[in-house]
């Protein structure tokens, strides 16, 4: 008899051991590795759909562990198990959360063939595993779920984006309107194209030509293209004055825009007779060499003026004390920072930056380089307002003025 | 023969005799050989082949110039080939031409033909007929890259950068007595955060006035605009500092190899 | 430091700058050529005798160590080589540090390259660095090269929402999926740091704005001093600490010997080169204050 109920004693251990083993807080490897005992489970688990995305990701929520941080301090980071179904069937799943946090974002595969695929519309359920330095000792929270990886149709983290975009649209197209109805819209003077207009009449007193430098942009960019308009103005009033001008050029393409506009300006001023295709030459594409025949040009010449305007990159500095030591009154211009301060040394007007593109539109009064001018100079009055109420919400601690600026992805 | 060709032959002839023992002085020390040499005299050779520039123009610098232009136009397509080409179409159109390569096959995907054929297309400016076919692969890359960039430009370059000036005049304000008794001109202090916050303030207002265009600098305007230049000006300083410090370190590092690597002069 | 080196240096410096004192108060012209011997000699001196001096962290630098320094070991740093040998010198100092301090932690790290002439400096650096200094660490285990794909930013608008879109393989053609250290990473999301390494054209804002920004990874950025200035606006919001130029690199291999006293032996070529740098710069500011005294004698000369 008592053999009996020693077997069947032995049966019932056998029975409830695993049982005792699928327990949310395990204890049967503690006790084999009493260094660390299992730590106390996260809490208070959510699950959602993450949001503002296409679908295939779930983002797990948790109040850390007591022994996260604090306590025995022996969590070292959670990982998830992942299931279809409430009570068994989870799988571990490869990401893990680093100790302190308390946020993780479980994404799968987008396509049925992408590896570790997850579906949109489909119940999960999750367990999150505080973990210790023992890969035996851990605790798992208890199950949560169901919660189904849905797409959303608009990222509402880009509301802030959208606004600004349909503002500054529509701002530009109200100024483009306005322009093109001929409205006077004001631009103020800048500096370095009222020189122009001086270093041109020296040139002529001194009956010497003026080099105009369109740089090593491509007919595409916008400095490129701001340099052109420059270039039609400077090409009229060497065509008035009968100055001699130079044009270099380094793209084949951006040589025969300038020819155009060279020979336009020539046209306007009255004078196409005195224009011949050689005032605008093809050099070389290769940096260097540009810049060691536009250099041999200056030294040769003597230019009364050298104009650098479009978009220069190592070789400004180059060209500009080449200028400065022929003795020419030098103008530069570009919208390549790191280049500014070369040419700022070395010349002597430099039309900083967004300044190009002003002068462009100040010298050819296009409607649309003067409506978007404008539509700028609105932006950054709102940048400024902006600030100050930012600043005021930062001193003043208005967190949500502060949120509203905090971009979403 | 005139006078500057003799001297070109005895430069050539004394180019050759110096990188040539220097091959062979190098190759013969203990843990080199005549490879590693080989590689290392050419290198010196081509350093101070560019360094050349600094007296005058000359063929040994036009050599090297030309040499580095072409190696790297080779080596990006190489590269590319292999890397674009080889690791990333292939394994999606073509099992027979991964094996044939030896990249993995990732099964077929008909949306890799569109990259497939704008490429093409864009190869067909070598040709004058068909030329007019790479503008439809520029158009794409121009707009998309334009739509990807409007936002991320948009979110990180302006509206990130915007929140980023909202910072307190004043930090941490205690009052009068907390300040004068905790001053501090430690970097973390109150002092200096208020007034490192206060530059940041004063320079983006000043710095957007001078980059206004409607309205003539005049008066209080025209003042802060000034200020705005002495911005600027500050920030190419720094600017143009930053660049002679990176132009010297070039420098080290090429005068570096020429007295380690080549010379063994320094450890 | 050898005294007798920093002596001779300085008399070298001295002597000629004192020869450009006296052309500059006479107002007489200065041979180029001279300028740029002088310079030339002012920056080899220094090295020739190896004259260092002692860096200290600032702020931004520091920022940039404690990030790598106190995530625990095992995070996943992505380090991308975005520079060419022309840029070298500069920047393969941080590239060093970076690698040499993620390995020490025992951080997982993931090469890559946005400009195709950095591949080879990947391979470079992991001969230099991980195989020499931890040859315990295996490829495929604690670090990776995933080589360069053509692309710049388009790169990173893939892999922020999967690597495998874009890299199939490692550099050696080895299948990524085979990779235990590309367990569990599915895009750049998955990883507890970027670092990008450079100074052109994609390079540290093309790391923050299209990957840092969108996908909330902290980005730390290393660059030629050339672009610095346009970065700094970026920290501390948006890039966690910024190395600018060799200045940069030299204060974190100072704050790494600090930290880690068993590099105090291993190479340091930042702290090395801030020595002939220090000189050049001494150099540079004695002219500009010459050539303003030079332009006031002129001036008062009325010439």
């Amino acid at each position: 008899m008592k053999f009996k109920i020693m077997i069947l004693g032995c049966l019932l251990l056998a029975l409830a051991l695993p049982a005792l083993a699928q327990d949310s807080v395990k204890t049967v490897e503690a006790s084999a590795i009493p260094a660390i005992s299992p730590p106390a489970p996260a809490t208070n688990v959510t699950a959602m759909d993450s949001p503002n995305d296409n679908g295939h990701s779930l983002t797990l929520r948790w109040t850390l562990s007591a022994d996260d941080g604090a306590g025995q301090k022996t969590v070292l980071g959670y990982k998830f198990l992942r299931s279809f179904f409430p009570d068994s069937g989870f799988v571990l799943r490869e990401g893990m959360a680093p100790s302190g946090s308390s946020e993780y974002v479980d994404m799968g595969g987008r396509k049925p063939d992408d590896r570790d695929f997850m579906p949109n519309d489909t119940d999960y359920y999750y367990i999150v595993r505080a973990i210790t330095a023992d890969s035996n000792v851990y605790s798992d929270s208890p199950v949560i779920g169901p919660v189904k990886a849905v797409g959303q149709l608009y990222n509402v983290g880009r509301t802030l984006v959208l606004v600004f975009v349909l503002c500054f649209a529509a701002i530009t197209i109200f100024f483009i309107r306005r322009a093109r109805k001929g409205a006077k819209l004001f631009v103020r003077r800048l500096a370095g194209i009222e020189a122009v207009d001086e270093a041109i009449g020296r040139a002529t007193e001194m009956g010497k030509p003026i080099l105009y430098v369109l740089g090593l942009g491509t007919a595409a960019d916008i400095a490129t293209i701001a340099s052109f308009t420059i270039l039609g103005r400077v090409a009229k009033k060497v065509a008035e004055y009968q100055t001699g001008l130079i044009v270099p050029c380094y793209d084949a393409i951006v040589m025969t825009v300038a020819q155009e506009t060279v020979r336009t300006a020539y046209l306007d001023a009255g004078r196409p007779d005195a224009y011949n295709d050689d005032m605008v030459y093809y050099v070389t594409s290769n940096q260097f060499a540009y810049v060691a025949a536009v250099n041999g040009t200056m030294l040769r010449q003597l230019p009364a003026t050298n104009i650098y305007m479009g978009t220069f990159y190592a070789e400004s500095l180059l060209l500009a004390e080449t200028g400065a030591l022929a003795g020419s009154v030098q103008i530069s211009g570009t919208d390549q920072v790191a280049q500014i301060p070369f040419f700022v040394v070395a010349c002597d007007y430099t039309l900083i930056g967004e300044e190009l593109y002003a002068a462009s539109a100040y010298l050819s009064r296009e409607p649309i380089l003067l409506g978007s001018l404008k539509a700028q100079d609105y932006g950054k009055a709102a940048i400024i307002v902006i600030s100050i109420l930012g600043i005021i919400a930062s001193q003043f601690r208005w967190n949500w003025f502060l949120e509203l600026f905090k971009a979403g992805n | 023969m005139n006078n500057s060709r003799i001297w070109s032959i005895v430069i050539f002839a004394a180019a050759v005799l110096i990188f040539g023992l220097s091959w062979i002085i190098i190759g013969s020390q203990a843990g080199h050989n005549l490879t590693d040499a080989f590689l290392v005299t050419v290198a010196a050779f081509l350093t101070l082949s560019i360094l050349s520039f600094l007296y005058k123009d000359n063929p040994y610098y036009k050599f090297a110039e030309h040499l580095f232009v072409g190696v790297s136009a080779a080596y990006w397509m190489s590269v590319g080939f292999w890397s674009t080409f080889v690791g990333n179409l292939l394994p999606r159109i073509s099992p027979s031409l991964c094996t044939y390569f030896g990249v993995p096959y990732k099964g077929f995907d008909i949306f890799f033909f569109i990259p497939l054929i704008l490429g093409v297309f864009l190869l067909m400016r070598l040709s004058s007929k068909m030329g007019w076919l790479s503008r439809w692969s520029l158009a794409f890359i121009v707009g998309t890259t334009a739509g990807l960039n409007l936002i991320r430009y948009l979110r990180s370059d302006f509206i990130s950068q915007v929140s980023n000036t909202f910072v307190p005049l004043v930090t941490d304000w205690r009052g009068i007595g907390p300040f004068f008794s905790d001053f501090s001109l430690s970097i973390t202090g109150q002092f200096a955060m208020s007034l490192s916050n206060w530059v940041i303030f004063v320079g983006v207002f000043c710095g957007l006035i001078y980059f206004f265009f409607s309205k003539e600098h005049k008066g209080a305007f025209g003042y802060a605009s000034r200020m705005g230049i002495w911005v600027l000006m500050i920030t190419f300083g720094a600017s143009f500092g930053y660049t002679v410090m990176g132009r010297v370190s070039l420098l080290v590092g090429r005068l570096t190899f020429l007295f380690h690597d080549w010379l063994g002069l320094v450890k | 430091m050898n005294k007798w080196g920093l002596i001779i240096s300085l008399t070298i410096i001295a002597a000629g700058l004192l020869y450009l004192f006296i052309k500059s108060i006479r107002g007489r012209d200065v041979e180029r050529r001279f300028i740029f011997l002088f310079m030339g000699l002012a920056v080899a001196v220094p090295i020739l005798f190896n004259i260092s001096f002692s860096e200290k962290a600032t702020p931004i630098v520091k920022a940039a160590f404690d990030k790598i320094e106190n995530l625990p070991p095992g995070s996943k740093i992505l380090i991308s080589f975005d520079y060419d040998p022309a840029m070298a010198p500069e920047v393969n100092p941080m590239t060093d540090a970076f690698v040499r301090h993620a390995m020490a932690k025992g951080h997982r790290v993931y090469f890559m390259n946005l400009w195709a002439t950095g591949q080879p400096m990947v391979a470079t650096a992991i001969d230099r660095i991980i195989k020499t200094e931890f040859p315990e660490k295996k490829n495929g285990v604690d670090y990776v090269n995933l080589g360069y794909k053509a692309g710049g930013t388009g790169v990173l608008n893939v892999i922020i929402t999967d690597i495998r879109k874009m890299y199939l393989t490692d550099v050696n053609g080895i299948n990524l999926d085979s990779l235990p250290i590309m367990n569990g990473i599915r895009s750049l999301r998955d990883m507890d740091l970027l670092i990008s390494v450079g100074g052109g054209l994609p390079g540290v804002k093309e790391w923050v704005l299209f990957a840092g920004d969108p996908g909330h990874i902290p980005v730390v950025g290393g660059c030629a001093a050339v672009s610095a200035p346009l970065l700094y606006p970026y920290y501390p919001n948006q890039l966690m600490g910024l190395l600018g130029g060799i200045k940069g690199a030299a204060e974190y291999e100072s704050e790494l010997k600090r930290k880690y006293p068993r590099f105090a032996e291993t190479p340091q070529p930042g702290i090395k080169m801030m020595g002939p740098q220090t000189m050049a710069h001494l150099v540079i500011m004695a002219f500009i204050i010459f050539g303003n005294i030079s332009y006031f004698v002129l001036k008062s000369r009325g010439e």
